[in-house]
């Protein structure tokens, strides 16, 4: 019973992580159409950016918060001046091929600029650790926090997307840029945004992460990957599909990892197979 | 209230549109007919910014706004349904009426907005919940109009809004872009049912071949013996 407990809980902990990290590639690819490769780097910039301000003894809860504003500006800079003149400059078809291209570049750059500065040892803080009993079962009160934190802002993105009028800008512009650019969507605005909304996803995941796990200067590559299947899995652009998709992968990778956790990638890609020869679109995509 | 002189316009190298001329008065319901590829949709295109224009002056309520972003249309008072109605498809009826009022200065108005266009369309208060996409051609056609109207445009630019609709569904349609007029709205009115649409719109234009061909009252038109033959197959 209790094991099943941990089961869920480190689930639903990976799929929070999980569905926050996927909704911010779906935003991305969904609108601005970047396959964004580095994805994972903004995570990893998340993490080391909180581990830092933790030495200074700030708490990662207020890293939330602290971290969150530079990424989101870093996101929108990057994606007004390199891929709007990216887009200016490659003719239809080619922008988005071209875009994965500049995307890898990106992580390499921010994959050796967080090596100069933080090296390539593993890296850690305490935060937290203590534990609770709740119901006869007993769990750490960081991994507690960060559940909290995952469902909060994973649900509350969704609902941001669902009712707010920028949100809806979001999902019109996703649809059909051209008719929402005639209702007074600014499309390129909007697209710099989703970018840059994207690194902010991924930046506070990277922030939850470095609560409970080691974080290293290449762990945002297993990321991408990750984000990548779920994107699938959820159905390429459909955010709910991202949210469901992220949940469901963390709660199988929780448990499979219980069993034997060199498989959890395995089962990843079996999931994904076996959903794309029953459902090639993926969960709820069309 | 709509002016515009000698438009030209091109693809790439192939100049569709030349020097074409025309203009909608205040409250007027004013037809652009002609064949397939004369190059109405493109005009409709070029005036509201979806494509540039390569030379000519566009002048509405008294301010050029040639060379103008699609985006800023709304805001000026035009509501522009291009063919096909292009709905948002994985979004509510409500959702994409409210799209109609996005602009931020309009977006206070939506909830008496909607309570208008509902009025009017009652259809689409029984479906507000459903998804555009899974609704009928005709609801859909009804849906682009709500949308269109959402803003209290004063311009109304409209391609093909009887494409695909059941005879009843034209006439209701039209009933519909008649009552604009009663209310002051003006309209363009781009139709390849030329019979139908010159019986409810003031004056006209055909276009052949991106050139502006002949023009005038729709009664002088519908009397036009090269009209006859050509438009409307009598
Ligand atoms: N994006 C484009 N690129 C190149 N040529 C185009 C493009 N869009 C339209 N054309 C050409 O411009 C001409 C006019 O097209 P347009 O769509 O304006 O015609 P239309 O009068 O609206 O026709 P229909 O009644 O079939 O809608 C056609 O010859 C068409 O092939
Ligand atoms: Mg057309």
């Amino acid at each position: 019973m209790t094991t099943l407990l941990n089961i869920i809980i480190g689930g639903l902990i990976m799929g929070g992580i999980y569905a926050i990290i996927s909704m911010g590639l779906s935003m991305q690819y969904g609108v601005a159409r970047i396959l964004n490769v580095s994805h994972g780097e903004f995570i990893m910039l998340g993490a080391f950016l909180t581990w830092t301000l933790s030495q200074a003894g700030i708490s990662p809860l207020l890293s939330l918060v602290i971290v969150s504003p530079p990424l989101f500006l870093i996101g929108f800079i990057i994606h007004r001046t390199a891929f709007k003149r990216l887009s200016s400059i490659s003719g239809g078809g080619a922008f988005e091929g071209n875009a994965m291209l500049v995307s890898f570049g990106l992580m390499f750059i921010l994959q050796n600029v967080a090596m100069i500065i933080w090296g390539s040892s593993p890296q850690g803080y305490q935060f937290l650790v203590k534990s609770v009993t709740l119901g006869g079962a007993t769990f750490a009160v960081n991994r507690l926090v960060v559940l909290l934190f995952a469902l909060v802002i994973s649900i509350g993105f969704y609902f941001f997307l669902s009712r707010s009028r920028i949100g809806k800008s979001i999902r019109a512009a996703s649809q059909d840029p051209i008719a929402a650019g005639l209702m007074g969507v600014k499309i390129n605005r909007v697209m710099a945004l989703c970018f840059a909304i994207g690194a902010l996803l991924a930046g506070l995941a990277g922030v939850l992460l470095s609560m409970i796990y080691q974080i290293n200067t290449a762990m945002g590559m297993s990321y991408t990957v990750i984000a990548i299947i779920v994107v699938v899995l959820g159905g390429l652009g459909s955010i709910p599909g991202s949210l469901i998709g992220g949940f469901i992968l963390g709660l199988v990778g929780s448990a499979v990892s219980y069993i034997e956790p060199s498989l959890q990638l395995v089962a990843y890609y079996v999931i994904i197979m076996l959903l794309l020869l029953v459902r090639p679109k993926g969960l709820l995509g069309r | 209230m709509l002016d515009i002189r000698n438009l030209n316009v091109s693809y790439g190298n192939v100049q569709v549109l030349w020097d074409v001329s025309l203009n909608v008065r205040k409250a007027e319901i004013v037809a652009l007919l002609g064949a397939n590829g004369a190059g109405k949709t493109t005009l409709l295109n070029a005036l509201t910014g979806v494509i540039p224009l390569r030379s000519g002056e566009v002048e509405f309520d008294g301010t050029r706004i040639d060379g103008i972003a699609n985006s800023d249309i709304m805001e000026r008072g035009i509501a522009y349904l291009p063919e096909g109605g292009r709905l948002f498809p994985e979004m509510t009826i409500q959702e994409n009426l409210e799209m109609g009022v996005y602009p931020r200065k309009l977006w206070g108005t939506r909830k008496a907005q909607l309570e208008r266009v509902y009025d009017t369309f009652p259809i689409l208060r029984e479906r507000k919940r459903q998804l555009a996409r899974t609704m009928s051609g005709g609801e859909q056609q009804m849906l682009a109009m709500g949308r269109g109207l959402m803003s209290n445009p004063k311009l109304c630019l409209f391609d093909e809004l009887s494409y695909g609709l059941a005879p009843i569904m034209v006439r209701e349609v039209f009933r519909i872009v008649t009552s604009l007029r009663e209310q002051g709205i003006t309209v363009l009115l781009v139709e390849q049912n030329a019979y139908q649409t010159l019986e409810i719109a003031d004056r006209a234009y055909v276009l052949e071949n991106g050139r502006v061909a002949l023009s005038g009252d729709s009664k002088e038109l519908l009397a036009n013996d090269y009209v006859r033959e050509a438009y409307l197959g009598l």
